[in-house]
């Protein structure tokens, strides 16, 4: 029993410290945003992005131990039987559906909304718990580019699609795209707040571009002969290929001007002060005045070209590509990037 | 083809590298020698122009490290101490991107990725993202990338380590191939018996100094017991309850 209290007891400490990184959210452009400016309205955003996270947090706890680890410790049949019934517990959601549960006895809630949240931890933790060898085989076929940044591109790629932010973005995407086929009335405006919206979710990534590459990763680019704003072009490359798809059913032309934007911004905290990212996790971005002034922007810029002209466009390309450029010559003389 | 001259690297009010003065030929093979924190991977990182040095200079290749960065980076190939891998790539994927990034045409990359991942036993995980490798593969895929652009100068740190047997001598071999045909090896590592069979200078640093500069053929004793007398003795400890079976 002493065995079991205290590998729970590490795993506690272990899990702890995880949830840290979901505190990330605090500092994403996303919720941030929503939070400042939607308030009350924002049930819909907020149900969502509760969706998202959820699934990071209902991860099996007893898989941050190593399983070759968890063999090797000499524990017995009934000491392995008590971890595997204890474990599930060192995760808060657990508790908390079981505080759901006590509430919907009681009718505080209904027994549909707890049978949802219940139903998505259980098929998040059971996933979580699959031994999918070829989980990231999937990457493979990310498509290649042309171009000596190609599998830059493509590594860069297969980072963004790791981050929850784009699958708030996506969730979006689709939920305005399911309301074009089903041909449910929107206003004009509508479509160009969720395309603000859609890159809003995307744009903390913009602010912490090398955060997944890992402290290999940033040496492999100090040593390739490859001069600064081209790694920081194959970043923005890679984050346009996923912005620009997402708001075809939106505004497409605004979704570049406020991408491009958000990149400008964003490559001033990515070289000055990198920050490490976890995947899985919403990305934490270049701190708080960094995400308003890019939200603030973003929206001038994708409201001047959807209302006004396209031609708004060339400004924030200048923008970009200066930025790309001044920022690269820094990224060339920084020694930890 | 390799010189610094009172090579010094500081950080804070320690001393990591001091005044370190070398000059290895085209051609050699030098080993760098010395404990874990001597000096050796600072050392590497400012011959590669990854640290910067805080005084003196350095040439590679006729350039200047600190003012031809980019020029050097297309002449070197170099082994990190990090292995500098991408965890989003596979095997296959890095060294096709080297080859793109330092201007090899399709072809040729693809027809030097399939040889050098056959000579160095990758073949069946080519495909593998280095996320997910061992230790020993994500090793020889960044041995791989270094040699793939056919540098002029190759800078290994410890490039043996967590190295099985036969890719060892795989390795060795080809280092000693390269050598012969000028490309000169810059190279750390604690293997001892395998620094003896390639080395053609032995270089050994303590405390940021070099204590020991010569041909393989000039040390008055093995290279063990050479290191052991110059760089570090061993330690004896006793650790008496590693006697007990019951503890």
């Amino acid at each position: 029993m002493a065995r079991v209290i205290a590998i729970l007891k590490a795993l506690g400490l272990a899990y702890r410290r995880d949830q840290k990184s979901l505190v990330a959210i605090v500092g994403n452009n996303f919720f941030l945003v929503t939070a400042l400016l939607l308030q009350d309205a924002g049930g819909f955003i907020y149900l969502m992005i509760g969706v998202v996270l959820l699934f990071p947090l209902s991860t099996d706890p007893l898989r941050k131990i190593p399983a070759s680890r968890l063999a090797l410790w000499p524990l017995d049949g009934r000491e392995r039987r008590l971890l595997r019934i204890a474990s599930p517990w060192v995760n808060p959601v657990s508790w908390l559906i079981a505080g759901l549960a006590v509430w919907a006895i009681r009718g505080k809630v209904t027994f549909g909304l707890w049978a949802a949240v219940a139903g998505l931890f259980v098929a998040a933790f059971l996933l979580s718990d699959l031994p999918f060898a070829p989980r990231r085989a999937i990457w493979l076929h990310i498509p290649q580019f042309p171009g000596r940044w190609n599998q830059l591109i493509r590594k860069n790629l297969r980072e963004i699609l790791c981050t929850l932010d784009f699958y708030c973005a996506l969730l979006l995407s689709v939920s305005v795209a399911i309301c074009r086929v089903a041909k449910v009335p929107l206003p004009p405006e509508a479509f160009l707040a969720i395309t603000v919206l859609v890159v809003l979710a995307l744009s903390s990534y913009a602010a912490c571009l090398f955060g997944l590459d890992g402290p290999g990763g940033l040496a492999r680019y100090r040593l390739l002969p490859l001069w600064g704003w081209e790694i920081l072009a194959a970043k923005d490359v890679a984050f346009l290929v996923v912005a620009i798809p997402l708001t075809l059913p939106l505004a497409p032309l605004a979704a570049i001007a406020a991408a491009l934007v958000a990149l400008a911004l964003g490559h001033g905290p990515t070289v000055n002060r990198p920050r490490p990212q976890s995947r899985w996790r919403f990305s934490t971005g270049g701190g708080v005045v960094t995400g308003l002034v890019q939200a603030a922007f973003m929206a001038m810029a994708a409201t001047s070209v959807f209302f006004s002209s396209s031609l708004y466009l060339l400004p924030c390309i200048a923008a970009w590509a200066g930025s790309t450029w001044y920022f690269g010559r820094r990224l060339e003389t920084r020694a930890d990037v | 083809m390799i010189s610094c001259r009172n090579l010094t690297r500081r950080f804070g009010d320690f001393t990591a590298v001091d005044r370190l003065s070398l000059e290895v030929a085209r051609g050699a093979i030098c080993a760098f020698l010395g404990p874990n924190g001597a000096g050796k991977s600072t050392t590497v990182k400012m011959l590669t122009g990854l640290l910067p040095p805080s005084s003196g200079s350095v040439t590679v290749d006729g350039l200047d490290v600190t003012r031809n960065l980019l020029e050097l980076k297309r002449r070197i190939g170099v082994l990190p101490e990090d292995l500098g891998l991408f965890d989003d790539l596979t095997v296959d994927e890095h060294l096709l991107l080297t080859g793109s990034v330092y201007g090899l045409d399709k072809r040729e990359t693809r027809t030097r990725t399939g040889q050098l991942l056959h000579a160095l036993s990758l073949e069946h995980g080519r495909h593998t993202f280095a996320g997910a490798c061992s230790h020993g593969m994500r090793k020889k895929t960044a041995f791989a990338m270094a040699l793939l652009p056919n540098p002029r100068v190759l800078f290994l740190d410890e490039p043996f380590e967590a190295i099985d047997p036969v890719t060892s001598k795989i390795m060795r071999d080809l280092l000693a191939a390269i050598a012969q045909r000028g490309v000169t090896v810059f190279l750390t590592s604690h293997i001892l018996s395998v620094v003896e069979q390639i080395a053609s200078q032995v270089v050994m640093i303590r405390k940021g100094k070099i204590v020991w500069d010569s041909p393989p053929a000039d040390l008055p004793q093995s290279l063990e017991q050479h290191y052991f007398d110059l760089v570090e003795a061993p330690v004896v400890e006793e650790l008496n309850w590693l006697g007990s079976s019951q503890s």
